[in-house]
């Protein structure tokens, strides 16, 4: 596959790469992580190309899941120019998914990302995370699993960015000078044809990438066989969410999880005091707020088939309940049910909006 | 103001649980409200309970709020008033809140009454969680000196800790008692012949108590003073309130666990702000060369604070459930504080006062409009 | 056998086939043990997951999803889509440790009377030796 060669560190060579696109009038926007404080980074709607100094798309922090936000910006209408979007694989499948469910569309946008090695969790901006970058790095090009980074991230599989039209490989490069960015699509062709420099052939790094796949996995079966989920049953399940304050952050933060209004804070989610006085009888106390478990299975149920795996959940939850190892773990039994992952295919449906008419013979009688 | 003082050697809380037993047993009412710990054990919820048999379980007074009480009563009366006689067991500014949602419709108090209790504050949700065992032997010091390192700062700098301002029925005093001393205090005349059926005459003075809450008074209002004006100059100017702000990720938490926030649906969530076209983020963008997403980050704050401010009890549950450890209660009290001196308005004080900007007077607020003649 | 003893189902029916169906088997006066509390439904397919969900959170022994057979709906395909919510769905109660016998699929047409009452004293019985849901007790839900 072609690739592009720029002689700089990763985030300049993308830096490089949109100046050169919204010069030749190929772009009129970037969308990309850019930092906005001391130790601040937030996704940002750039339009200026003299801003684009600010942007990091390779700083280890996902402060939202950039999905979710590029819903927010093609709900009503597709962007009206071309944009390049920088963002890592999970944020795409998550939009991917967000384009399924009608909620985001894909025209105009360039889609920009690169092989990931994971984020820190977003608490870790508070204090500021520029000290954690030199492990960071080097940690990228030995091949190893950072043990602080977002439980998400240390397990996840799928961190190559399939559906991206040009892709920056880091997976085992250190912070160096020498960025390859490779050009998936004809979509990326289109953009690039005419930019001046230096094409050179080029792939994935597939060995470096099959090593810390298996690397993931294996933590993955760790983390999962830790947590046995299988054997909570109510007892389990009201104690791991015991202490959760209903806040419902963790269904703010989930990209998948659209409702503008949840059913859970809907109208149909409230009782009567004489339905709660009714449960009172029946089990001599109930607890206030009702429904914890409730919600928490209740939007497993809901979201589970689209579940991209990010671990924005566990992150925004402010008493750490491992929202995010519950629900993967259970959310890729369902995904294997119907071989689905989400995000991986846009012309792929979801699961619960299609059917086979031979299939699952085994629920029903 | 008297009251009735018991020796508890087992503390306070077993104290208190001793009287809604009694309470529970007399069928003077038929469930209590009440937090408690939860199976797990490293955090407490609110529970309902008409078992008499498991008032043991509870924690009237728990080391940590995680859930403001107002939001459980509320959960339980929003859409109309409770058949059965219900004792709410709360700290003060729960009762406030409970009190303030009543006037804004969201609490039925008919057949809801309240024991409020000295609260010597509330540890950090999130130190809690991680180590309950820690902070469960530091809060024994806690609720003895009423004073600690580890409370959360909106408790450090809170002036209505006790009866203070706070509509409840039945008061449990603590500060400045001696060692296992516990006084009981009924708010009014009908919680007076309520105490005296299960035996408790409130005839006692109450001044070593009132001291105590004066000398402790003193000191958290010299606490606030300095707060707030340590927080003047971190948050005027957009400047300063986009750094205040900077670490927020726009989860609206603080919104959600609010007990005063009680809409459904926020209009920082609602279509008004949610679905905005393409075009309008993108000239929005060309303006300043760029736009943050998610954008609108201090106008949430900012508009909240507008929305609810005269009306904040300054609990913190704001800043408990921030997942960023944004200070955010500090700013919204200090705020609040202003908003309610203009109308000496205090939230939750009085069931019968209005909220100010519910109500009008034609003779009022002059300094804020313009009347004259231009020349 | 008291009325106490007997297993409590919450059952979705579906107005046209398994509801005609519970009718055909009362007007032939056919026998079945009085554990149903049936819900009519336009569809099978109108069953949230969510109203599963809830009636075994709150305490119901079993829940009772019925429709027409498959190719059979009458709205071509709704029951299609009930049935990847209900593998979904006990596929999520399975790992999660909750009994996920206490719910079930089952197809009965219009004039399937006999079928009906088969069904809910099959799942009567088998909940019988499951015993009473214990989250009928359960506090901290």
């Amino acid at each position: 596959m072609k690739a592009l060669k720029i002689s700089k560190l990763p985030d300049d060579a993308i830096r490089e790469l949109l100046l050169s696109l919204f010069e030749r009038k190929k772009i009129g926007g970037v969308f990309a992580l850019a930092k906005t404080n001391t130790h601040n980074y937030a996704y940002a709607l750039i339009t200026n190309k003299e801003l684009l100094k600010n942007i990091t798309p390779t700083i280890p922090l996902m402060p939202a899941n950039a999905g979710k936000l590029l819903s927010r910006l093609t709900m009503i209408e597709p962007v009206s120019t071309p944009i390049a979007v920088v963002v890592r694989p999970c944020e795409l499948r998550a939009l991917f998914e967000l384009v399924k469910l009608e909620q985001a569309k894909l025209d105009n946008l360039l889609f920009v990302s690169f092989t990931c090695s994971g984020v820190y969790p977003t608490r870790f901006m508070i204090d500021g995370i520029e000290n954690k970058l030199k492990a960071y790095w080097e940690n990228i090009r030995t091949g190893q699993i950072l043990q602080d980074l977002r439980e998400s991230c240390r397990i996840c599989e799928n961190f190559v960015p399939d559906n991206a039209d040009i892709i920056l490989t880091l997976m085992g490069k250190d912070n160096s000078n020498e960025s390859i960015l490779l050009i998936k699509t004809e979509k990326g062709k289109n953009f690039l044809e005419d930019k001046s420099g230096q094409l050179i052939e080029a792939d994935l790094e597939l060995k470096k990438i099959e090593n810390m796949r298996s690397k993931r996995i294996d933590e993955k079966k760790r983390v999962f066989a830790d947590l046995k989920t299988e054997d909570f049953g109510i007892k389990g399940l009201t104690e791991i969410f015991g202490r959760c304050i209903n806040c419902h952050a963790c269904s703010k933060a989930c990209p998948v999880c659209y409702c503008k209004l949840c059913y859970f804070e809907s109208s149909e989610s409230e009782y009567s005091s004489s339905t709660l006085e009714k449960e009172l009888n029946k089990r001599g106390a109930v607890r206030l707020p009702t429904d914890t478990v409730f919600y928490h299975v209740g939007r497993l149920i809901h979201v589970g088939i689209t579940c991209v795996g990010c671990g924005m959940c566990s992150d925004a939850c402010p008493t750490s309940i491992p929202v995010f190892t519950i629900f993967n773990k259970t959310a890729e039994h369902v995904q294997q049910l119907f071989d689905y992952i989400p995000g991986r295919k846009i012309d792929e449906q979801i699961p619960l909006s299609t059917f086979n008419k031979k299939e699952f013979e085994e629920v029903e009688d | 103001m008297k009251g009735k003082i018991i020796t508890s050697q087992n503390g306070l809380n077993q104290a208190i649980k001793g009287i809604l037993k009694s309470l529970l047993e007399k069928g003077l009412f038929d469930a209590i409200l009440v937090p408690t710990r939860v199976p797990s054990g490293e955090s407490f919820v609110y529970l309902l309970i008409k078992d008499k048999n498991l008032i043991e379980s509870c924690t009237p007074l728990p080391p940590i709020m995680p859930i403001q009480g107002a939001r459980a009563l509320r959960e339980l009366t929003r859409l109309g008033k409770t058949s059965l006689k219900i004792l709410c067991v709360m700290r003060p500014c729960e009762v406030r809140a409970s009190v303030e949602l009543s006037k804004l419709k969201q609490v039925n108090l008919e057949n809801i009454s309240f024991m409020s209790i000295d609260c010597p504050g509330a540890f950090i949700l999130k130190d809690y969680i991680n180590d309950p065992e820690k902070f469960d032997k530091l809060y024994q010091n806690t609720l003895k000196d009423w004073e600690g390192e580890n409370i959360r700062p909106s408790c450090n700098i809170c002036v209505r800790f006790s009866h203070q301002d706070t509509p409840a029925d039945i008061h449990i005093g603590k500060i400045g008692m001696k060692e296992n001393g516990v006084i009981i205090v009924p708010l009014s005349t009908q919680s007076n012949e309520l105490l005296s059926k299960i035996d408790i005459e409130c005839t006692q003075e109450t001044t070593e108590w009132q001291t105590g809450i004066k000398e402790k008074l003193q000191k958290k209002a010299e606490n606030r003073n300095k707060a707030f004006s340590e927080l003047k100059g971190n948050v005027s100017g957009m400047e300063n309130l986009n750094n205040f702000f900077s670490n927020c990720i726009n989860c609206h938490n603080c919104m959600r666990v609010c007990p005063i926030c009680y809409c459904r649906q926020c209009f920082f969530d609602s279509s008004d702000e949610v679905r905005i076209a393409a075009e309008n983020y993108f000239s929005r963008a060309q303006n300043k060369g760029g736009i943050k997403f998610p954008t609108d980050m201090i106008f949430f704050h900012l508009g909240r604070m507008s929305h609810m401010g005269i009306s904040c009890i300054g609990c913190g549950a704001c800043e408990d459930a921030c997942p960023m450890d944004v200070p955010i209660a500090q700013v919204f009290e200090f705020m609040a504080d202003e908003l309610q001196k203009m109308f000496n308005y205090i939230p939750g004080r009085d069931r019968e006062e209005q909220i100010p900007v519910l109500i009008y007077k034609e003779d009022e607020l002059h300094e804020y409009e313009d009347m004259e003649d231009l020349k | 056998m008291t009325e106490d003893s007997l297993p409590r189902i919450v059952g979705f029916l579906c107005k046209w086939c398994s509801y005609a169906g519970a009718d055909l088997a009362g007007v032939s006066r056919l026998k079945m043990p009085a554990s149903l509390v049936p819900i009519r439904v336009m569809c099978s397919s109108r069953v949230n997951p969510l109203f599963v969900l809830k009636a075994f959170l709150s305490g119901a022994d079993g829940i009772l999803v019925t429709g027409c057979h498959p190719g059979d709906c009458h709205y071509q395909d709704g029951n299609y889509y009930t049935r990847r919510r209900f593998a979904l769905t006990q596929k999520i109660f399975k790992e999660l440790g909750l009994e996920a016998d206490r719910i079930r699929l089952s197809w009965i047409s219009a004039s399937e009377g006999k079928r009906f009452v088969d069904v809910v004293t099959e799942f009567t019985e088998n909940l019988k030796t499951m015993g009473k849901n214990s989250i009928k007790a359960e506090i901290f839900l």
